[in-house]
């Protein structure tokens, strides 16, 4: 028995944290704990972050937000329309050289259990991560 | 969701030091760069932010202060993070960032 959320948000950064404080309203309902909701969180900023910076042609432009709610984990789909990128070319972030961009999906994949980033150039970027209740 | 920065020049530490208050994200991270810019034009020194009323910070944050840091390395510069919450930390040792910018000494 699982539970389907779909929101629609303009490319824009002021819905960033419409999204993060509506994920942590759901993680919380259903039993995260304080620190896994704090994860949950940024990362579905993160997804929103890309979906904002990189995704939208123009700011007129809409993301989608799926959130299935399952009994002992979340499942967060943010899909674009965007320009997309070519993951093959996705480089993680260097202490030794730090640079200003780069870190956002680095921290999805640190801090979700399970993600997927499906990205083309030219169709889009969708990320799915999913988040286990422990 | 907002920002409030206080900043004020320490003048016998010889850093600015930063006060930022609230949520720093997508939307409210230009605000943080635009005073980062501010105070090192008026006078280059280093800086020191203090997190301990920060709720939350995202990679746009982030890569703001990764930026500055880089700027301020030319002048000798250095930005140094204090008292950040538990959820902030736990960012900075994943992205390996605390080791730049937090100092144990």
């Amino acid at each position: 028995m699982s539970d389907l959320l779909k929101l629609s948000v303009p490319a824009k950064p002021e819905y960033v944290s419409l999204v993060r404080l509506a994920i942590s309203s759901v993680a919380n309902t259903i039993g995260f704990d304080v620190e896994a909701i704090e994860d949950i969180k940024i990362a579905m900023a993160e997804a929103c972050n890309n979906a904002v910076l990189h995704g939208c042609k123009e700011c007129s432009e809409n993301y989608e937000v799926e959130v299935c709610v399952n009994e002992n984990s979340l499942l967060i789909i943010v899909k674009d329309n965007g320009k997309g990128y070519n993951s093959l070319n996705y480089k993680e972030p260097d202490i030794n050289c730090p640079k200003e961009g780069g870190l956002g999906i680095f921290i999805i994949k640190s801090l979700m259990d399970d993600v997927e980033i499906y990205s083309e150039n030219g169709k889009g970027t969708t990320i799915r991560m999913k988040k286990n209740i422990q | 969701m907002s920002l409030d920065i206080k900043s004020y020049d320490n003048e016998d530490a010889r850093k600015w030091i930063l006060e930022p208050k609230g949520d720093i994200d997508i939307a409210s991270a230009t605000q943080l760069k635009e005073t980062l810019g501010n105070l090192l034009e008026k006078k280059a020194q280093d800086i020191l932010l203090d997190f301990r009323q920060l709720d939350y910070i995202d990679s746009t944050g982030l890569g703001i202060i990764i930026g500055a840091h880089g700027k301020m390395k030319e002048s000798g510069n250095r930005i140094t993070i204090i008292n950040p919450k538990a959820n902030i930390q736990k960012l900075l040792v994943i992205t390996g960032l605390d080791k730049i910018f937090i100092d144990l000494s």
